[in-house]
């Protein structure tokens, strides 16, 4: 028996029971939030896709086997068509005006300035404030006689919204063709903060000697930040865009509250979400709210996934 | 191993969900538990039930929850018997409820709204109380008529009314003196206002069948034909009649309260904004925080129909299939639907009586005496609401555009009609 087979045995099993104890502590603490995780999140997808096939009656379960009828039914309505347009356009145009924002606002309150953290809570606040109370708010700041009409007229550029066909009272909230972008603009403000947030943290990452090698070669602040600043962020770009998408397409609470569960004016504001709500609650029918959930989600996991590829693929080295 | 793991753990969890929904309904019966066997040699007398009960109730103003409670503490000093716990579900009331009844656990006596009744109903949310109406022997022949139908499916009734509104003309009496009787004079009183510098707009109007279906009716049309079974949108009258309408928007005779800048029609009157509105008995109350507006009820003018026609909304009472304490509740549901506690409940002037041997609380006379001939206003068909949709969407299309064409939002509600009445 040699020094090296008498010492060999002992360590590895030593290591292998502590390793196998280790394992199963592990399994242990993370088996309750998993199990929760499978079950309530996991478990309610599932659950959801077997209600969607289904007529279901809240009370008492499934009625009638409807097989795609209620997802074929969903999708031919003109009122839910125009939900997935109006959902498709608000993320289109709400993600990519949030994250410029954001990343605004995240470049200006990053310098050291007089009262950066007053600046920070200041931009932020509007993505904690109430939903409901920032809303309310907005619908008196837009209304024809509210406070952004009365300040354009005494700013006088009254004249500049005619030649866009917009008149001195006009309702943004209540016509249908401005209603939408209303509530882009609305949203955009409020959820800014919560992009600057997370920019900040990205740009927090970029290292100082990248901004010295640059300020050695002779780049300017605007090339600073286009050549360096802006590509060295794209972990923030991917994060911001991905949330933002996901968050996105499920817009709810703005619409709800603009516009009611009809999505008025003129089904303008109606989205994915707010037409589940309403085929759930108003018309009772629990098998096309699921249908319509099943969708909602490959809609945004398909959003999910095309995003992925295309972050993933610009990372390849050149 | 792990692969197997989530394979087995998938499995279990779809047949576990199959298993959980296994029950099948069916049609809705008339009660959804056994009821006893002969209604007559089993009278139920409400006095010798005790126990307790949960109402649950939406509360839209604090004045309303003032007045309910104090029906509610004069039935206790009727009904000593029987404890009451009152739950206000603040929110979307529609919503939670559905959640409760999905729950099977609803509070045992709750308001029922018409607009949503024929969902409720059709989903045998409810539970059916001609047994206790029976027993007792209850007298419904006082609920003033389409209010009670309104809660009745295939014979059965599930709710009865507590109290019901009509829609009624409102006029601020300084710049409408006398109330017009007919829709000409109507026409004619909007149009001398037209211009007067003190309001923005003669009438404030809803763009929708929510106050529109009343000037259907007023003009000789309709939605549905006499036995409710087809589409009457679409004929010559109908037409004419949504025409009508629009036009008053199109002559500059009204605006929508959103174009006024105004959160409801009844806000657009309150300020000054309008010198005409229509609204119901629900603006008597709001009309209090504007003290400096002189304001009266009149009944809708006439139409070209030649009767006085109106639409009601309406509100009742009812017991869930899964509601624990049901024979508390019909007591108490009794005591309140009935002339004692409706006359309570009314008496403080937020609401107005649905039943004809309850006295009129004074400044309601206009809104009482439409219910005598007033049609219902919502609930009258399941999917409703989608109906009223897409009118709603079509009719504020042709307002927002200026282009006035009653041909498309007939066209679009006709659809949604013959839709709703083919998915029943």
């Amino acid at each position: 028996m040699t020094a090296a087979s008498a010492t060999r045995p002992k360590p590895v099993a030593k290591k292998r029971v502590g390793e196998r104890q280790e394992a199963l502590a592990g399994y242990a603490m993370i088996f309750v939030p998993m199990a929760l995780f499978l079950v309530l999140n996991i478990g309610s997808i599932l659950y959801a896709m077997f209600i969607s096939v289904w007529k279901w009656n809240v009370r008492t379960g499934p009625v009638e086997f409807k097989g795609i009828d209620n997802y074929t039914r969903a999708l031919s309505d003109p009122v839910f068509q125009g939900a997935i347009t109006n959902t498709l356009y608000y993320t289109v145009i709400w993600v990519p005006l949030t994250m410029a924002i954001g990343l605004f606002l995240a470049v200006i309150v990053n310098q050291k300035i007089r009262g950066q953290t007053f600046f920070r809570g200041a931009f932020y606040f509007p993505s904690i404030a109430s939903s409901a109370a920032i809303t309310t708010l907005w619908i008196f700041i837009v209304s024809p006689y509210g406070l952004f009409n009365g300040i354009r007229g005494v700013l006088g550029i009254n004249p500049l919204f005619e030649a866009l066909g917009f008149g001195p009272a006009q309702d943004w909230l209540g016509d249908y063709h401005t209603a939408m972008n209303s509530v882009i603009i609305l949203n955009a403000w409020t959820t800014s903060g919560t992009f600057m947030l997370f920019y900040l943290a990205s740009l927090q990452a970029i290292p100082h000697e990248v901004y010295e090698a640059a300020a050695i070669d002779g780049a300017g602040a605007w090339d600073t930040f286009r050549r360096i600043t802006f590509p060295l962020l794209r972990p923030g770009h991917f994060f911001v865009a991905t949330v933002g998408v996901i968050g996105g397409l499920q817009l709810f609470d703005q619409a709800f509250i603009a516009g009611g569960t009809d999505g008025a004016p003129v089904n303008s504001l109606m989205t994915m979400v707010l037409y589940l709500y309403n085929r759930a609650f108003k018309r009772v029918d629990y098998g096309q709210a699921a249908a319509i959930g099943v969708v909602l989600f490959l809609v945004i996991f398909t959003a999910t996934l095309l995003q992925r590829l295309i972050f993933e693929r610009r990372q390849e080295p050149a | 191993m792990r692969y197997r793991f989530l394979t087995l753990s998938f499995a279990v969890m779809f047949i576990a969900a199959a298993c959980g929904g296994g029950t099948s309904s069916g049609a809705p019966s008339t009660g959804g538990t056994a009821t006893p066997p002969a209604a007559t040699e089993n009278p139920f007398d409400p006095a010798a039930i005790t126990g307790s009960v949960t109402l649950g109730q939406w509360e839209s103003s604090p004045a309303e929850g003032t007045a309910l409670k104090s029906a509610v503490d004069a039935f206790k000093v009727a009904y000593p018997n029987i404890a009451v716990t009152q739950t206000t579900i603040a929110g979307d009331y529609r919503a939670q409820m559905v959640n409760k009844f999905g729950a099977s656990d609803p509070p045992d006596l709750f308001y029922i709204n018409a607009e949503y009744a024929p969902e409720w109903m059709s989903n045998s949310f409810l539970f059916g109380l001609d047994d206790y109406i029976s027993r007792q022997s209850f007298d419904t022949s006082k609920f003033f008529p389409d209010y009670l139908s309104i809660f009745q499916q295939d014979g059965t009734t599930y709710g009865l009314p507590k109290d019901g509104n009509t829609i009624a003309m409102a006029v601020n009496t300084d710049l409408v003196p006398t109330p017009p009787t007919t829709m000409d004079e109507l026409i004619q009183v909007a149009t001398s206002l037209k211009g007067n510098s003190k309001i923005k707009a003669p009438m404030c109007l809803n763009a929708a069948l929510d106050r529109g279906l009343a000037f259907v009716y007023a003009q000789g049309g309709s939605l549905l034909t006499d036995d409710g079974t087809a589409s009457a949108i679409d004929t010559t009258e109908s037409t004419a009649a949504v025409q009508w309408y629009l036009d008053l928007f199109k002559n500059g005779l009204g605006q929508t309260n959103t174009q006024l800048g105004d959160g409801w029609c009844g806000e657009a009157l309150g300020k000054g904004d309008v010198a005409i509105t229509f609204e119901g008995g629900w603006l008597k109350g709001a009309m209090d925080a504007f003290p400096t507006i002189k304001w009266k009820f009149a009944e809708v003018p006439t139409g070209s129909s030649g009767s006085k026609v109106t639409i009601n909304y309406t509100a009742a009472y009812g017991i869930g299939v899964d509601s624990k304490n049901k024979d508390q509740a019909w007591v108490l549901m009794q005591y309140l639907t009935g002339p004692e506690g409706m006359a309570k409940w009314t008496s403080g002037g937020i609401a107005v009586p649905s039943r004809s041997d309850v006295p009129v609380p004074p400044g309601f006379e206009v809104i009482v005496a439409g219910a005598a001939y007033a049609k219902p206003g919502s609930g009258f068909m399941p999917g409703y609401p989608d109906v009223q949709k897409a009118f709603a969407d079509a009719f504020l299309k042709q307002v927002t555009d200026k282009t006035y064409d009653a041909a498309p939002v007939v066209a679009a509600t006709k659809a949604k009609i013959t839709e709703v009445l083919a998915a029943q």
